[in-house]
């Protein structure tokens, strides 16, 4: 395991709509160390996205950090200025969104917008740039490189959106590349490709995968250690080989039920009840009105986030539950 | 590019038709109040036999009137505006006062883009704060308020009360000049109705470029430009003010169209003299050429407006040019 090069610290962004404060990430830690692909799972709403956001500061209002630390490379982000922040957006961290479609801008070519990125960091002149851009092209294995960077996003499809925006991302070479459901808007066959290119590209350009997701498979198949959010908080943090064997944490065992694998044909097991209102959340444990293992304590008291041996967890009876995965 | 090409074609052939219909349905329902010769007739008693005749085969009174219509249309595509039932030559009559319309209209919406656009962003990047609130209501009150009344509340504060500034016109016929000089004079003429027009479609562009603004700046690609370590600077002037601007040049467009039409009523609020004022003596009159000729020379500038507008949009979403 490599040194730690990324450390959340108790990080709360909250948005503050004319409907009340939404908590949407509320006191998430965890870390990412080096080279070991980190997976960040959840329901719809659990604040991945904002969890990303928050990292490279660019939470849009009325959405605001309201506290925590964001440690890179023993620095904290948050205290960063934001011409500081702007030299790290892109060059050490990128993200990949989710949705190519909306992604890339429509008005510009993929010349346009590769070279904006790369000058954004770089002092190089405009052939510099495009050569660059067109290098960028052939490593996301885009087929004809030189005809697709005069094209605009339009005139390309889902999948080859995505690679544009790979390119975009690694235009810097950044340490930590943070794909967020990178692959959710794209049909089956091109995910798998999209999926392989990053597996590639990670270990050739040797950066911090951070794989945001839905899909337990897709953990499983690209990263090492996976952090389980529910509402806004840390459920569980546990490598990810073990995480499918003995789970500790109630919302993992029903996340694993809830979502399909590959490998394994099973009935799928809906989450029982919804995901909770973020204005005004459930006291004590937040899963508490969905855990088929409530006492009165989970309703009064919030679990700590404890860890042991690797692996953290905020359940107040995870050590008497020994959950078991099938 | 050679999409927008055909593009720009088929915008042009799409023109015609509407130049025909528009000008087809005024000759009707200007010939419909009475053929020119009538009119004559009953301006001036003493005509005599002859100079009828000369007025039926003038205007081929003889024949059915779509037979009339094509007679006046060739001549006015020919550029021959032919002759107004109160004398002299339409062209003569009519011509010098489009530049003072277009004047009028073209500093208008300069100003008002000029002013409207910063302030829409400034609005939309400070939402909520006191200025945007402030922007906004002002906003709203000259987007609600009918040009013609603004314009008279505006010539009795500035004009009358306070004798700031001239009442109306294009320029002193005779000294004393404003400011002194026939060049001040021509400016202070134009303060007021440019005043006037310019705010009324700032409200409308302010509004809306705020919107749109803010409208864009949820999107992803916003996010992706932010997280890309652009500046601040061009994530706003270059991504979302080029993507929020669209509907800009859309309103633009129609709100030269929607200016024109009105012309004849601000332009005689103002007396400005230009096509709108002209527009309102020929009709008085029941200047038939006259009206008729006007309808086809503000359906043409309207319709350029159109066609420079569609280009002007293709030109800045790649999308639309597909179509
Ligand atoms: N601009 C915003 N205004 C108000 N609330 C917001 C805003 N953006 C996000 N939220 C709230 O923050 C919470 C977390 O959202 P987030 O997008 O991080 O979820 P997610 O885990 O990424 O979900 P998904 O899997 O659907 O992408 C949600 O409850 C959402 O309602
Ligand atoms: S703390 Fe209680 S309610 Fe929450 S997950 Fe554990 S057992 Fe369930
Ligand atoms: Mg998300």
């Amino acid at each position: 395991m490599g040194e730690e090069i990324l450390r959340v610290e108790n990080l709360k962004t909250y948005f503050f709509t004319e409907a009340g404060v939404v908590k949407a990430v509320d006191g998430v830690s965890f870390s990412v160390y080096e080279g070991e692909p980190l997976g960040i799972v959840g329901e719809t709403g659990s604040g991945k996205t904002v969890t990303s956001l928050s990292i490279m500061r660019i939470v849009p209002p009325p959405g605001k950090i309201i506290s925590g630390r964001i440690i890179y490379r023993g620095e904290d982000l948050l205290e960063k200025s934001e011409d500081e922040m702007r030299k790290i957006r892109g060059k050490k961290i990128a993200i990949v969104f989710q949705d190519p479609n909306s992604s890339l801008d429509p008005l510009f070519t993929v010349e346009s917008q590769l070279n904006e990125v790369i000058m954004a960091h770089l002092k190089v002149t405009k052939q510099e740039a495009r050569n660059r851009a067109l290098e960028l092209l052939k490593m996301v294995r885009i087929p004809d490189p030189e005809a697709r960077l005069k094209a605009y996003p339009h005139e390309l499809s889902g999948g080859m959106r995505q690679r544009v925006a790979i390119a975009r991302a690694l235009a810097n070479e950044p340490d930590i590349l943070i794909a967020d459901e990178p692959t959710t808007n794209l049909d089956v066959t091109i995910q798998a490709q999209i999926i392989e290119l990053l597996k590639e590209l990670q270990s050739k350009l040797k950066m911090t995968l951070i794989m945001i997701t839905h899909d337990m498979g897709l953990v499983a198949e690209t990263t090492k250690r996976v952090v389980v959010l529910y509402a806004g908080s840390v459920a569980e943090i546990a490598p990810t080989n073990e995480i499918f064997k003995s789970m500790r944490h109630p919302y993992t065992a029903a996340l694993l039920k809830a979502v399909p694998r590959i490998d394994r044909r099973k009935e799928l097991k809906p989450i029982p009840g919804s995901i909770p209102n973020l204005i005004d959340p459930p006291s004590g444990c937040r899963f508490h009105p969905r855990c088929p293992y409530v006492i009165q304590r989970c309703i009064e008291e919030v679990p700590e986030l404890e860890f042991t041996d690797q692996r953290a967890v905020a359940c107040h009876r995870w050590k008497e539950l020994s959950l078991k995965g099938e | 590019m050679a999409g927008l090409w055909r593009y720009i074609l088929r915008r042009l052939l799409f023109v015609i038709p509407v130049f025909l219909a528009v000008t087809l349905l005024t000759f009707l329902i200007t010939n419909a109040a009475g053929d020119p010769v009538q009119i004559v007739k009953f301006a001036i008693r003493r005509i005599t036999p002859a100079q009828v005749a000369a007025l039926e085969a003038y205007y081929h009174t003889n024949e059915p009137i779509f037979a009339r219509y094509f007679y006046w249309l060739f001549s006015f595509l020919q550029g021959d505006l032919g002759t107004s039932l109160r004398g002299g030559l339409v062209a003569s009559k009519i011509l010098p006062w489009i530049g003072t319309t277009l004047e009028l209209q073209f500093l208008a919406l300069a100003f008002s883009l000029a002013i409207g656009i910063p302030l829409g962003v400034y609005s939309a990047l400070k939402q909520y704060s006191k200025a945007d609130v402030v922007i906004s209501s002002i906003a709203i009150f000259g987007y609600s308020m009918p040009t013609f009344w603004l314009g008279i509340q505006a010539i009795i504060v500035f004009s009358l009360y306070l004798k700031w500034l001239p009442f109306g016109g294009a320029i002193s016929p005779y000294p004393p000049y404003w400011g002194g000089s026939i060049y001040t004079d021509i400016i202070g003429h134009l303060i007021l109705p440019v005043g006037v027009l310019t705010f009324v479609s700032l409200a409308t562009f302010t509004r809306l470029l705020r919107a749109s603004i803010v409208e864009v700046l949820r999107q992803d690609f916003i996010l992706a430009a932010r997280a890309s370590g652009l500046r601040e600077r061009v994530v706003v002037y270059k991504h979302a003010l080029k993507n929020a601007i669209s509907p800009i040049v859309t309103i633009t467009g129609l709100s030269i169209g929607l200016s024109l039409a009105g012309a004849p009523i601000t332009e005689t609020v103002f007396s400005w003299p230009g096509l709108g004022y002209a527009y309102v003596q020929a009709v008085n009159a029941l200047d038939l050429p006259v009206v008729q000729d006007l309808t086809a020379i503000i359906t043409i500038v309207v319709l350029l407006v159109t066609i420079l507008t569609d280009i002007s949009y293709a030109y800045l979403d790649p999308r639309v040019r597909l179509e």
